[in-house]
């Protein structure tokens, strides 16, 4: 028993030992942030989880080390937490040099002057690029405006669908208009009433559309449709943070609407457990559709093949079917003007909130001209050619949407046509979410009291304006008196 | 008599059985979470997931190239045996001078670390954070270490509580037979304290093993992770790869436990004279 005692302890040492070898190294080699050892100037690049995962950052930064492997300029991975944070690292020298994110943080990090203004003429892409997306990465101070990102690509929330779950002849029924397209994946009216005939024939055990009712980027399309706005704009254009715009014009109507949707939801679109079960409900089958962003198509893909391969096909078939019977598209065009799902009208149009993706440059760098040299790169033709076909984004680039098509290019209409209201780019954005939040998962599961016959809190539109009238308060007062 | 004797039994044995089994459910239900075929936990049939498979735990070790596991175990090892090697030392000797030793600021001191230790520790989250950005320390293993092995002999209490029961005459005879101060801690204290060794070893590797403040504040990059920092940053849908990477942690701690204990009862009853 004692010799096994010492074993034991003999191999816990031995493997700290090894242990001690192998992460002395790494410890010393992680030091420091860029450098320029022998005339060799490294960059540290921080690009999203999903690039890192599908392979595309690897290929980015060989073909730029190929490419520049005559200048000195070397490109590597920063290695770091996506989401870190370049205010607390950066001026410590622990930054990244070039950061890739969504407007609404790379903005807020250069309302704070971590990021630096660029020119935008030093840019191949200049040109190619629509001003909605250069105006998300544009900054005004004291009347001037400077650009502090190259936008890449544009995000908006689409509808994830099952092809295979059509109801049969749909071409008849659910085709009004004889365009090959069901009508509940042009209109909302159309969705609510093909969603209350799934739960109504399968007894309420599955369902049409389930969305993540309390999250303000999956259902601005209720606000920014019915006239409501994040924020409004001052005469010269910039962004008034003071006018908050949650309450404007048929805003309240919009949230009638989402609260009567939610009603043929499962409970699960109240919290944030649909954000994780979306995936596996679709692929399943227990929904026939639900929204999130595109960057998420491989999750949805991933479950469904493994839901085929349970069933018994190979891999590659299961792959094949997965691709075949998995849609995306952007959601419905239409909503009624009156708020009610079930009047049958489709008369205005649907307005999503989106974001661009984009590169900054940390204000840390030492290398500022490397690093216009490296997103030049990254934001050329090819590149983000590369970029769409291994990560399914729609890119800012004109002539790469319009080569890819498809999805990519109704995108990027949809961009031009003013059917996306981008983020603003300013800091006060990060107070607008949890309060908004929390009132949509309230209006929502106002649905869920009436079913319940329980006391309802939303039952008429005033009552509902008061309610955004309050949430419109909270912002402003989290904003300018509490923050501060 | 009997009777009543065999009903208290059972009684003890079904209450026994009921507190296991709360204390034991959430671990089992980890263990089989780990296990999913399907990784995530909303193909769960109630409970329990669906279909079972090793497959995570391949996936664990296999697919670094977004959540490298063995490196951050590695990471983990390497601070945590460093911290428990220093650590202990340090706190055994600061416990055996103040329970050995009579100087003047003794009390004083004493004093100053029972009410220091009553802070927590994330309160100087900050100041650390600046000092070990000037030692330029951010991004080294070594920093983790030195705050935990700095700040181990504050704890030293219990130790001392435990060399303050080694009898004195113990001390005097080896004084007696010419032994210095060095080699009657060596020769004489040492073999007697096996127990309250361990148990310093013990706990000084089990902080640094579990401990996600510090590391999640001071490594930034992923290599330089330890497990319990580079858990918490998993994606969404990786809750089986959380819950093996969870399992798995426990392992080695679990053997260090089993392998140790039986040196704290063999401590405990090393021949001494004892008053």
């Amino acid at each position: 028993m004692i010799n096994g005692g010492k074993k034991a302890i003999s191999l816990m040492l031995a493997m700290t030992m090894l242990s001690t070898v192998s992460a002395c190294g790494k410890s010393g080699a992680a030091k420091g942030a860029s450098s320029a050892e022998d005339g060799e100037i490294t960059l540290r690049i921080l690009e999203n989880d999903t690039a890192k995962e599908k392979g595309y950052l690897d290929e980015l930064l060989t073909a730029f080390n190929e490419e520049y492997k005559d200048k000195g300029i070397q490109a590597v991975d920063a290695n770091m937490e996506e989401y870190s944070n370049l205010a607390e690292n950066g001026p410590y020298g622990y930054g990244p040099d070039v950061i890739y994110q969504a407007n609404d943080k790379l903005m807020a990090y250069a309302e704070d002057k971590h990021i630096l203004a660029l020119n935008r003429e030093d840019f191949e892409c200049a040109d190619k690029i629509p001003d909605e997306a250069w105006n998300a990465f544009t900054l005004s101070v004291d009347g001037k405006q400077y650009t502090c990102g190259i936008p890449i690509n544009v995000q908006e929330p689409m509808l994830f669908y099952r092809k295979d779950m059509l109801p049969e002849g749909w071409e008849s029924n659910w085709d009004g208009d004889g365009n090959g397209i069901p009508d509940f994946l042009e209109d909302w009216s159309s969705l609510y009433k093909y969603s209350e005939e799934v739960v109504n024939t399968s007894n309420g055990e599955k369902y049409g559309l389930v969305a993540p009712c309390n999250d303000l980027y999956m259902m601005a399309e209720f606000f920014f449709s019915y006239g409501g706005y994040i924020f409004g704009k001052t005469e010269d254009g910039a962004v008034n943070s003071e006018d908050i715009g949650f309450a404007k014009k048929d805003a309240a109507k919009g949230m009638m609407a989402l609260k009567q949707f939610s009603g043929i939801m499962s409970e699960e679109c109240l919290d944030d457990s649909i954000k994780q079960s979306r995936y596996s409900k679709v692929a399943d089958g227990t929904y026939f559709c639900s929204i999130s962003t595109p960057d998420t198509y491989v999750l949805f893909h991933d479950r469904l093949k493994e839901v085929y391969q349970n069933e018994g096909l190979s891999e590659s078939e299961a792959d094949e079917k997965a691709s075949e019977n998995l849609g995306m598209v952007e959601l419905p065009a239409k909503l009624p003007s009156s708020g009610d799902l079930t009047s049958g009208e489709k008369d205005i149009d649907t307005i999503v909130m989106g974001g661009v993706n984009g590169y900054g440059i940390s204000a840390y760098t030492e290398h500022r001209e490397a690093c216009i040299e490296f997103v030049n790169f990254a934001s050329s033709y090819d590149m983000v050619k590369k970029r769409a076909d291994i990560l399914g984004i729609a890119p800012t680039r004109s002539d790469a949407a319009s080569d890819l098509g498809g999805v990519t290019s109704m995108i990027f209409d949809s961009l031009n046509a003013g059917h996306i209201y981008l983020m603003p780019s300013v800091k006060a954005v990060d107070q607008i979410w949890d309060p908004v939040g929390t009132l949509l998962s309230d209006v929502a599961k106002d649905a869920f009291r009436e079913k319940k016959n329980e006391t309802v809190k939303y039952a008429d539109e005033s009552q509902m304006q008061e309610a955004l009238e309050g949430t419109s308060k909270s912002i402003y007062d989290a904003i300018y008196t509490l923050s501060n | 008599m009997k009777k009543e004797k065999t009903s208290e039994v059972i009684l003890t044995y079904l209450i026994l059985i009921l507190v296991s089994f709360v204390f034991f459910f959430p671990v089992l239900w980890l263990i089989l979470a780990s296990f999913s075929s399907s990784g995530s936990i909303y193909d769960f049939e109630g409970f329990f997931p669906k279909g079972y498979s090793t497959a995570t735990y391949v996936k664990l070790f296999t697919d670094t190239q977004m959540y490298d596991y063995p490196s951050w175990l590695r990471n983990t090892l390497f601070v945590s045996g460093f911290s428990s090697v220093i650590s202990t030392v340090l706190v055994i000797l600061t416990a055996y001078t103040m329970s050995r030793f009579r100087f003047r600021m003794r009390k004083p001191l004493m004093k100053t670390t029972l009410i220091l230790s009553m802070f927590p520790s994330f309160m100087g989250m900050t100041a650390v954070y600046l000092i070990m950005i000037n030692f330029n320390m951010i991004n080294n293993l070594w920093s983790l270490i030195l705050i935990y092995s700095a700040g181990a002999p504050m704890g030293y209490l219990v130790q001392k509580g435990y060399f303050d029961t080694i009898s004195n005459s113990i001390y005097e005879a080896a004084r007696i037979d010419g032994a210095t101060n060095p080699e009657i801690f060596r020769k004489v204290t040492m073999p007697l304290s096996k127990p309250i060794l361990v148990y310093t070893a013990l706990t000084s590797f089990a902080w640094p093993w579990s401990d996600f403040i510090l590391p999640n504040m001071l490594l930034k990059n992923r290599d330089l992770w330890t497990v319990a920092v580079g858990l918490t940053h998993l994606g969404e849908t990786e809750f089986s790869r959380f819950a093996a990477g969870a399992i798995f942690i426990a392992v080695p701690i679990v053997i260090l436990y089993f392998s140790l204990s039986r040196f704290l009862v063999a401590g405990v009853s090393d021949g001494a004279v004892k008053q």
